[in-house]
Protein backbone atom coordinates (compact mmCIF):
# COMPACT_ATOMS: atom_id res chain seq x y z
CA UNK A 1 0.00 0.00 0.00
CA UNK A 2 2.21 2.92 -1.11
CA UNK A 3 1.24 6.14 -2.18
CA UNK A 4 1.27 8.17 -5.33
CA UNK A 5 4.65 9.53 -4.53
CA UNK A 6 8.16 7.53 -4.87
CA UNK A 7 6.81 4.19 -4.83
CA UNK A 8 10.13 2.53 -4.24
CA UNK A 9 11.56 4.75 -1.48
CA UNK A 10 8.73 4.49 1.38
CA UNK A 11 9.21 7.45 3.66
CA UNK A 12 7.16 6.18 6.18
CA UNK A 13 6.38 2.28 6.93
CA UNK A 14 4.57 0.98 9.71
CA UNK A 15 4.20 -2.35 10.41
CA UNK A 16 2.10 -4.89 12.70
CA UNK A 17 1.98 -1.55 15.36
CA UNK A 18 0.23 -2.15 18.26
CA UNK A 19 0.07 0.15 21.82
CA UNK A 20 -1.44 -0.63 25.21
CA UNK A 21 -2.07 1.67 28.20
CA UNK A 22 -1.67 -0.78 31.16
CA UNK A 23 -4.42 -3.22 29.83
CA UNK A 24 -6.42 -1.13 27.66
CA UNK A 25 -5.10 -1.52 24.25
CA UNK A 26 -5.97 1.28 22.46
CA UNK A 27 -4.07 0.11 18.90
CA UNK A 28 -3.95 -3.37 17.40
CA UNK A 29 -1.83 -4.43 14.43
CA UNK A 30 -1.97 -1.01 12.28
CA UNK A 31 0.08 -1.43 9.17
CA UNK A 32 0.62 0.97 6.78
CA UNK A 33 3.62 2.54 4.26
CA UNK A 34 3.57 6.10 2.53
CA UNK A 35 5.54 6.51 -0.33
CA UNK A 36 8.07 10.00 -0.40
CA UNK A 37 5.92 12.81 -1.62
CA UNK A 38 2.96 10.52 -0.14
CA UNK A 39 0.08 11.93 1.59
CA UNK A 40 -1.79 9.80 3.41
CA UNK A 41 -5.03 10.88 5.66
CA UNK A 42 -6.10 8.78 8.81
CA UNK A 43 -10.33 8.84 8.73
CA UNK A 44 -12.17 7.45 12.42
CA UNK A 45 -14.51 8.34 14.97
CA UNK A 46 -12.77 9.89 18.55
CA UNK A 47 -11.48 7.41 20.05
CA UNK A 48 -10.63 4.82 17.32
CA UNK A 49 -6.92 5.60 17.40
CA UNK A 50 -5.67 8.50 15.29
CA UNK A 51 -3.84 10.34 17.02
CA UNK A 52 -2.24 7.46 18.86
CA UNK A 53 -0.58 6.52 15.66
CA UNK A 54 0.31 9.82 14.79
CA UNK A 55 2.50 10.03 18.76
CA UNK A 56 4.09 6.65 17.93
CA UNK A 57 5.20 7.56 14.43
CA UNK A 58 6.62 11.38 16.02
CA UNK A 59 8.53 8.99 18.60
CA UNK A 60 6.09 11.10 21.44
CA UNK A 61 4.98 7.24 22.62
CA UNK A 62 6.53 3.73 22.42
CA UNK A 63 5.22 0.88 21.11
CA UNK A 64 3.86 -2.03 22.60
CA UNK A 65 4.46 -3.94 19.50
CA UNK A 66 5.31 -3.45 15.96
CA UNK A 67 7.71 -1.37 14.20
CA UNK A 68 8.09 2.15 12.48
CA UNK A 69 10.51 3.43 10.21
CA UNK A 70 10.57 7.13 9.01
CA UNK A 71 13.26 8.65 6.30
CA UNK A 72 14.84 4.75 6.35
CA UNK A 73 15.20 5.11 10.47
CA UNK A 74 13.89 2.18 12.74
CA UNK A 75 12.21 4.46 15.65
CA UNK A 76 13.39 1.98 18.38
CA UNK A 77 17.09 2.03 17.64
CA UNK A 78 17.66 5.44 15.74
CA UNK A 79 14.89 7.79 17.19
CA UNK A 80 17.61 10.71 16.75
CA UNK A 81 17.43 11.31 13.02
CA UNK A 82 13.71 10.08 12.91
CA UNK A 83 13.17 13.38 15.18
CA UNK A 84 14.90 15.68 12.74
CA UNK A 85 13.20 13.82 9.61
CA UNK A 86 9.85 15.18 11.43
CA UNK A 87 7.61 18.09 11.67
CA UNK A 88 4.27 17.98 13.78
CA UNK A 89 1.33 19.93 13.64
CA UNK A 90 -1.87 19.53 16.17
CA UNK A 91 -4.80 21.39 17.73
CA UNK A 92 -1.88 22.14 20.33
CA UNK A 93 0.58 24.78 18.92
CA UNK A 94 3.17 23.24 21.04
CA UNK A 95 4.61 27.02 21.72
CA UNK A 96 5.44 28.64 24.73
CA UNK A 97 3.09 31.80 25.91
CA UNK A 98 5.16 34.30 27.72
CA UNK A 99 7.82 33.75 24.91
CA UNK A 100 7.59 36.03 21.87
CA UNK A 101 7.21 33.97 18.38
CA UNK A 102 10.73 35.55 17.28
CA UNK A 103 12.06 33.64 20.62
CA UNK A 104 9.81 31.11 19.76
CA UNK A 105 11.27 29.89 16.85
CA UNK A 106 14.44 30.65 17.28
CA UNK A 107 14.34 28.36 20.82
CA UNK A 108 13.24 25.76 18.13
CA UNK A 109 15.52 26.79 15.42
CA UNK A 110 18.91 25.72 18.25
CA UNK A 111 16.67 22.72 19.30
CA UNK A 112 17.16 21.49 15.48
CA UNK A 113 20.22 22.83 15.04
CA UNK A 114 18.94 24.84 11.95
CA UNK A 115 21.97 26.91 9.67
CA UNK A 116 21.16 30.55 9.67
CA UNK A 117 18.65 30.71 12.05
CA UNK A 118 17.77 34.35 11.33
CA UNK A 119 17.40 34.19 7.95
CA UNK A 120 15.07 31.00 8.21
CA UNK A 121 12.96 32.77 11.05
CA UNK A 122 12.05 35.78 9.05
CA UNK A 123 11.29 33.34 5.54
CA UNK A 124 8.87 31.30 7.36
CA UNK A 125 6.72 34.64 9.76
CA UNK A 126 7.05 36.17 6.08
CA UNK A 127 5.55 33.18 4.48
CA UNK A 128 2.69 32.37 7.38
CA UNK A 129 1.95 36.38 7.40
CA UNK A 130 3.15 36.68 11.04
CA UNK A 131 6.51 38.98 10.18
CA UNK A 132 4.50 41.98 12.24
CA UNK A 133 3.76 40.08 15.32
CA UNK A 134 7.06 38.51 15.64
CA UNK A 135 8.10 40.62 19.15
CA UNK A 136 4.92 39.91 20.26
CA UNK A 137 4.18 37.19 23.43
CA UNK A 138 2.60 34.54 21.45
CA UNK A 139 -0.32 34.40 24.59
CA UNK A 140 -1.50 37.84 22.70
CA UNK A 141 -2.21 35.97 19.47
CA UNK A 142 -5.37 34.54 18.02
CA UNK A 143 -6.57 30.86 17.61
CA UNK A 144 -5.64 31.41 13.86
CA UNK A 145 -2.35 33.37 14.51
CA UNK A 146 -1.12 30.48 16.69
CA UNK A 147 -1.69 27.70 14.28
CA UNK A 148 0.19 29.76 11.71
CA UNK A 149 3.03 30.17 13.84
CA UNK A 150 2.54 26.59 14.67
CA UNK A 151 3.23 25.92 10.84
CA UNK A 152 6.21 27.92 10.96
CA UNK A 153 7.69 26.16 13.96
CA UNK A 154 6.60 22.71 12.33
CA UNK A 155 8.35 23.77 8.89
CA UNK A 156 11.63 25.52 10.68
CA UNK A 157 13.65 22.54 10.19
CA UNK A 158 12.98 21.73 6.76
CA UNK A 159 11.46 17.85 7.53
CA UNK A 160 10.97 15.38 5.23
CA UNK A 161 7.56 14.38 7.25
CA UNK A 162 4.55 15.83 8.46
CA UNK A 163 1.96 14.47 10.48
CA UNK A 164 -0.85 16.82 10.99
CA UNK A 165 -2.59 15.87 13.65
CA UNK A 166 -6.46 17.97 13.65
CA UNK A 167 -4.55 21.04 12.25
CA UNK A 168 -8.12 22.65 11.46
CA UNK A 169 -9.62 22.10 14.88
CA UNK A 170 -10.97 25.47 15.91
CA UNK A 171 -9.79 27.78 13.06
CA UNK A 172 -12.20 30.34 12.06
CA UNK A 173 -12.56 29.87 7.89
CA UNK A 174 -9.67 32.26 7.27
CA UNK A 175 -7.34 30.56 9.09
CA UNK A 176 -8.38 27.57 7.20
CA UNK A 177 -8.36 29.30 4.33
CA UNK A 178 -4.28 30.20 4.91
CA UNK A 179 -3.46 26.63 6.51
CA UNK A 180 -4.86 24.71 3.33
CA UNK A 181 -2.84 27.14 0.90
CA UNK A 182 -0.25 26.75 2.98
CA UNK A 183 -0.56 22.57 2.79
CA UNK A 184 -0.98 23.26 -1.10
CA UNK A 185 2.09 25.06 -1.27
CA UNK A 186 4.21 22.32 0.92
CA UNK A 187 2.61 19.54 -0.83
CA UNK A 188 5.10 18.57 -2.78
CA UNK A 189 8.40 18.68 -1.00
CA UNK A 190 6.96 16.41 1.37
CA UNK A 191 5.41 13.29 3.01
CA UNK A 192 2.12 13.58 4.75
CA UNK A 193 0.11 11.65 7.19
CA UNK A 194 -3.01 13.72 8.51
CA UNK A 195 -5.53 12.72 11.00
CA UNK A 196 -9.10 14.23 10.28
CA UNK A 197 -12.94 14.12 11.00
CA UNK A 198 -13.09 16.25 7.86
CA UNK A 199 -13.88 14.65 4.61
CA UNK A 200 -13.03 18.01 2.33
CA UNK A 201 -10.20 18.72 3.79
CA UNK A 202 -8.88 15.18 4.54
CA UNK A 203 -9.75 14.36 1.21
CA UNK A 204 -8.50 17.36 -0.98
CA UNK A 205 -4.88 16.39 -0.92
CA UNK A 206 -4.57 12.60 0.43
CA UNK A 207 -3.71 10.38 -2.57
CA UNK A 208 -3.94 7.14 0.43
CA UNK A 209 -6.60 7.10 3.05
CA UNK A 210 -7.40 4.98 6.03
CA UNK A 211 -10.19 4.88 8.01
CA UNK A 212 -9.19 3.43 11.70
CA UNK A 213 -12.26 2.35 14.10
CA UNK A 214 -11.31 0.97 17.35
CA UNK A 215 -7.95 0.86 17.18
CA UNK A 216 -7.66 -1.20 14.24
CA UNK A 217 -7.70 -0.70 10.52
CA UNK A 218 -11.03 -1.16 8.91
CA UNK A 219 -11.10 0.62 5.46
CA UNK A 220 -7.33 1.50 3.81
CA UNK A 221 -7.35 2.40 0.35
CA UNK A 222 -4.90 3.75 -2.63
CA UNK A 223 -5.55 6.49 -4.85
CA UNK A 224 -8.08 9.13 -4.82
CA UNK A 225 -11.88 8.69 -3.68
CA UNK A 226 -14.54 11.10 -4.25
CA UNK A 227 -16.10 12.78 -1.12
CA UNK A 228 -19.60 10.68 -1.74
CA UNK A 229 -17.89 7.47 -2.50
CA UNK A 230 -15.80 7.86 0.44
CA UNK A 231 -18.53 9.11 2.62
CA UNK A 232 -20.22 5.88 1.89
CA UNK A 233 -17.69 3.75 2.25
CA UNK A 234 -17.00 5.61 5.80
CA UNK A 235 -20.62 4.69 7.13
CA UNK A 236 -20.36 1.53 6.03
CA UNK A 237 -17.24 0.66 8.85
CA UNK A 238 -17.96 2.95 11.31
CA UNK A 239 -20.99 2.58 13.48
CA UNK A 240 -20.26 5.36 15.33
CA UNK A 241 -19.69 8.90 14.96
CA UNK A 242 -19.79 11.68 11.94
CA UNK A 243 -17.46 12.87 9.30
CA UNK A 244 -17.71 16.69 8.87
CA UNK B 1 24.60 20.20 18.40
CA UNK B 2 23.89 19.39 22.34
CA UNK B 3 25.83 22.46 23.50
CA UNK B 4 23.69 24.63 21.49
CA UNK B 5 20.38 22.57 22.48
CA UNK B 6 21.31 23.21 26.37
CA UNK B 7 21.75 27.02 26.02
CA UNK B 8 18.76 27.37 24.01
CA UNK B 9 16.97 25.72 26.94
CA UNK B 10 18.23 27.07 29.86
CA UNK B 11 18.33 30.54 28.03
CA UNK B 12 14.32 29.94 27.14
CA UNK B 13 13.37 28.95 30.93
CA UNK B 14 15.38 32.00 32.48
CA UNK B 15 14.10 34.50 30.08
CA UNK B 16 10.62 32.84 30.62
CA UNK B 17 11.29 33.48 34.26
CA UNK B 18 12.84 37.51 34.00
CA UNK B 19 9.35 38.27 32.27
CA UNK B 20 6.94 36.17 34.57
CA UNK B 21 8.71 36.02 37.84
CA UNK B 22 6.29 33.35 38.87
CA UNK B 23 9.32 31.13 40.44
CA UNK B 24 11.75 33.11 42.03
CA UNK B 25 9.70 35.56 43.54
CA UNK B 26 7.92 33.02 45.49
CA UNK B 27 11.09 31.06 46.07
CA UNK B 28 12.24 34.25 47.89
CA UNK B 29 9.37 35.23 49.96
CA UNK B 30 9.35 31.88 51.31
CA UNK B 31 13.43 32.10 52.41
CA UNK B 32 12.52 35.68 53.54
CA UNK B 33 9.57 35.14 55.47
CA UNK B 34 10.98 31.99 56.96
CA UNK B 35 14.32 33.33 58.44
CA UNK B 36 11.97 36.38 59.68
CA UNK B 37 10.34 33.66 61.67
CA UNK B 38 13.22 31.75 62.70
CA UNK B 39 15.07 35.08 63.88
CA UNK B 40 12.19 35.67 66.03
CA UNK B 41 11.45 31.86 67.42
CA UNK B 42 15.29 31.45 68.06
CA UNK B 43 16.09 34.89 69.79
CA UNK B 44 17.51 34.19 73.19
CA UNK B 45 17.86 36.90 75.76
CA UNK B 46 21.11 37.97 76.39
CA UNK B 47 21.53 36.78 73.02
CA UNK B 48 23.58 32.87 73.42
CA UNK B 49 25.73 31.60 70.66
CA UNK B 50 23.45 30.00 67.72
CA UNK B 51 26.43 29.32 65.50
CA UNK B 52 25.62 25.24 66.43
CA UNK B 53 22.09 25.77 65.33
CA UNK B 54 21.73 27.93 62.61
CA UNK B 55 23.85 26.11 60.03
CA UNK B 56 20.45 23.69 60.40
CA UNK B 57 17.99 26.38 59.97
CA UNK B 58 19.57 28.01 56.89
CA UNK B 59 20.06 24.73 54.85
CA UNK B 60 15.96 24.08 56.10
CA UNK B 61 15.06 27.01 55.07
CA UNK B 62 16.80 26.79 51.33
CA UNK B 63 15.54 22.80 50.68
CA UNK B 64 12.47 23.60 51.58
CA UNK B 65 12.43 27.06 48.99
CA UNK B 66 14.23 25.14 46.39
CA UNK B 67 11.10 22.57 46.60
CA UNK B 68 9.02 25.35 45.44
CA UNK B 69 11.42 26.12 42.17
CA UNK B 70 11.28 22.15 41.79
CA UNK B 71 7.88 22.09 41.67
CA UNK B 72 7.69 24.04 38.48
CA UNK B 73 10.64 22.53 36.62
CA UNK B 74 8.19 21.53 34.04
CA UNK B 75 5.15 23.16 34.98
CA UNK B 76 5.31 25.43 32.29
CA UNK B 77 5.92 22.85 29.61
CA UNK B 78 2.87 20.79 30.57
CA UNK B 79 0.16 23.88 31.42
CA UNK B 80 1.52 24.94 28.14
CA UNK B 81 1.11 22.17 26.30
CA UNK B 82 4.90 22.12 24.86
CA UNK B 83 6.49 18.97 26.64
CA UNK B 84 5.86 17.19 23.24
CA UNK B 85 7.82 20.07 21.49
CA UNK B 86 10.27 19.18 24.17
CA UNK B 87 10.08 15.54 23.32
CA UNK B 88 9.97 15.77 19.88
CA UNK B 89 13.28 17.74 18.93
CA UNK B 90 16.41 15.37 18.13
CA UNK B 91 18.15 16.22 21.56
CA UNK B 92 19.38 13.87 24.20
CA UNK B 93 16.93 13.51 27.15
CA UNK B 94 20.31 13.82 29.36
CA UNK B 95 20.96 17.33 27.79
CA UNK B 96 17.22 18.30 29.21
CA UNK B 97 18.00 16.89 32.33
CA UNK B 98 21.14 18.75 32.61
CA UNK B 99 19.77 22.02 31.53
CA UNK B 100 16.52 22.15 33.57
CA UNK B 101 19.27 21.43 36.46
CA UNK B 102 21.10 24.02 35.41
CA UNK B 103 17.97 26.48 35.38
CA UNK B 104 17.01 25.10 38.55
CA UNK B 105 20.47 26.13 40.32
CA UNK B 106 20.49 29.06 38.78
CA UNK B 107 17.48 30.22 40.41
CA UNK B 108 18.31 28.63 43.72
CA UNK B 109 21.26 30.49 43.18
CA UNK B 110 19.84 33.85 42.62
CA UNK B 111 17.77 33.66 45.50
CA UNK B 112 20.83 32.73 47.47
CA UNK B 113 22.54 35.86 46.67
CA UNK B 114 20.06 37.88 48.71
CA UNK B 115 19.61 35.29 51.33
CA UNK B 116 22.87 34.43 52.15
CA UNK B 117 23.54 38.13 53.37
CA UNK B 118 20.35 38.15 55.18
CA UNK B 119 21.10 35.27 57.04
CA UNK B 120 24.53 36.76 57.88
CA UNK B 121 22.82 39.97 59.42
CA UNK B 122 20.21 37.82 61.46
CA UNK B 123 22.04 35.01 63.18
CA UNK B 124 26.17 34.98 61.81
CA UNK B 125 28.76 36.41 63.39
CA UNK B 126 32.72 38.08 61.39
CA UNK B 127 32.89 34.15 61.43
CA UNK B 128 30.79 33.65 57.67
CA UNK B 129 33.25 36.26 55.87
CA UNK B 130 36.43 34.69 57.87
CA UNK B 131 35.47 31.18 56.01
CA UNK B 132 33.93 32.63 52.87
CA UNK B 133 35.36 29.86 50.52
CA UNK B 134 34.65 26.71 52.88
CA UNK B 135 31.25 27.97 53.12
CA UNK B 136 30.81 28.78 49.60
CA UNK B 137 31.73 25.40 48.70
CA UNK B 138 29.54 23.71 50.78
CA UNK B 139 26.62 25.92 48.80
CA UNK B 140 27.94 24.92 45.71
CA UNK B 141 28.35 21.58 46.23
CA UNK B 142 24.91 21.64 48.25
CA UNK B 143 22.90 23.59 45.55
CA UNK B 144 24.17 20.98 42.79
CA UNK B 145 23.18 18.16 45.20
CA UNK B 146 19.69 19.55 45.98
CA UNK B 147 19.09 20.59 41.74
CA UNK B 148 20.05 17.09 40.67
CA UNK B 149 17.88 15.18 42.73
CA UNK B 150 15.12 17.19 42.75
CA UNK B 151 15.48 18.06 38.63
CA UNK B 152 15.36 13.75 38.63
CA UNK B 153 12.31 13.28 40.63
CA UNK B 154 9.96 16.47 39.62
CA UNK B 155 10.83 15.24 36.08
CA UNK B 156 9.00 11.53 37.53
CA UNK B 157 6.29 13.27 39.46
CA UNK B 158 5.45 15.29 36.56
CA UNK B 159 3.35 12.68 35.27
CA UNK B 160 1.23 12.27 38.35
CA UNK B 161 -1.54 14.28 38.62
CA UNK B 162 -0.94 15.25 42.56
CA UNK B 163 2.88 16.11 41.40
CA UNK B 164 2.91 18.93 43.94
CA UNK B 165 2.14 16.34 46.84
CA UNK B 166 4.46 13.66 45.45
CA UNK B 167 7.42 15.66 44.81
CA UNK B 168 8.06 16.63 49.11
CA UNK B 169 7.31 12.94 49.77
CA UNK B 170 9.80 11.59 47.49
CA UNK B 171 12.46 14.07 47.98
CA UNK B 172 12.88 14.97 51.64
CA UNK B 173 13.71 11.42 52.42
CA UNK B 174 16.77 11.76 49.90
CA UNK B 175 17.75 15.17 50.57
CA UNK B 176 18.73 14.16 54.51
CA UNK B 177 21.73 13.40 53.94
CA UNK B 178 22.89 16.20 51.81
CA UNK B 179 21.12 18.13 54.47
CA UNK B 180 22.80 16.93 57.40
CA UNK B 181 26.37 17.47 55.94
CA UNK B 182 25.66 20.95 54.62
CA UNK B 183 24.14 21.89 57.78
CA UNK B 184 26.82 20.50 59.72
CA UNK B 185 29.54 21.88 57.66
CA UNK B 186 28.06 25.30 57.59
CA UNK B 187 27.68 25.24 61.89
CA UNK B 188 30.97 24.40 61.41
CA UNK B 189 32.23 27.24 59.59
CA UNK B 190 30.08 29.67 61.99
CA UNK B 191 31.35 28.09 65.20
CA UNK B 192 34.62 28.47 63.91
CA UNK B 193 35.94 25.16 63.77
CA UNK B 194 35.96 25.00 59.76
CA UNK B 195 39.86 24.34 59.90
CA UNK B 196 39.65 21.76 62.10
CA UNK B 197 38.98 18.84 58.73
CA UNK B 198 35.24 18.34 59.40
CA UNK B 199 34.55 20.63 56.81
CA UNK B 200 36.73 19.09 54.15
CA UNK B 201 34.80 15.65 55.29
CA UNK B 202 31.28 17.16 54.49
CA UNK B 203 32.97 18.71 51.06
CA UNK B 204 33.79 14.95 50.17
CA UNK B 205 30.85 13.50 51.09
CA UNK B 206 28.45 16.24 49.12
CA UNK B 207 30.96 15.53 46.11
CA UNK B 208 30.48 11.73 46.36
CA UNK B 209 26.46 12.65 47.03
CA UNK B 210 26.35 14.49 43.70
CA UNK B 211 28.03 12.30 42.16
CA UNK B 212 25.50 9.66 42.38
CA UNK B 213 22.59 11.36 41.53
CA UNK B 214 24.00 13.05 38.56
CA UNK B 215 25.40 9.36 37.69
CA UNK B 216 21.47 8.36 38.40
CA UNK B 217 20.02 10.68 36.07
CA UNK B 218 22.23 9.94 33.19
CA UNK B 219 21.10 6.18 33.62
CA UNK B 220 17.87 6.59 33.91
CA UNK B 221 16.21 9.98 32.31
CA UNK B 222 15.01 8.32 29.02
CA UNK B 223 12.61 6.31 31.25
CA UNK B 224 12.04 9.03 33.69
CA UNK B 225 11.08 11.84 31.28
CA UNK B 226 8.86 9.28 30.03
CA UNK B 227 6.50 8.92 26.91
Amino acid sequence: MVGDGDTAVPEIRVEGLGKAFGRREVLRDVSFTVGRGGFLTLFGPNGAGKTTTLRLVATLLRPSSGSVAVAGYDLKDDPMPVRRAIGFISHNALLYRDLTAQENLRFYADMYGVADPGRRIGELLERVELSHRRYDVVSTYSKGMLQRLAIARALLHEPRVLLLDEPHSGLDPHAVEILDGLLGEIRAAHTFVMATHNLRQGLALADQVMILDAGRVVFSHVGRLAADEFAAVYHEHVREGALV
Amino acid sequence: MGLRQYRAMVRKDIVRELRTRETVVAMLLFVVLAMVVFHYAFTVPGGGDLSLLTGGMLWVVFVFGALLGLNRTFAHEKDEGCFDGLLLCPVDRVTIFLAKMTANLVFLGLIQVIAVPLFALFFATGRMATHLPAFLALVVLADLGIAALGTLLATIAMHTRARELLLPIVFLPLVIPLLIAAASGTSAVLSGTAGSGSVLGRLAFLLVYDGVFLVLAYGTYDVAIGE
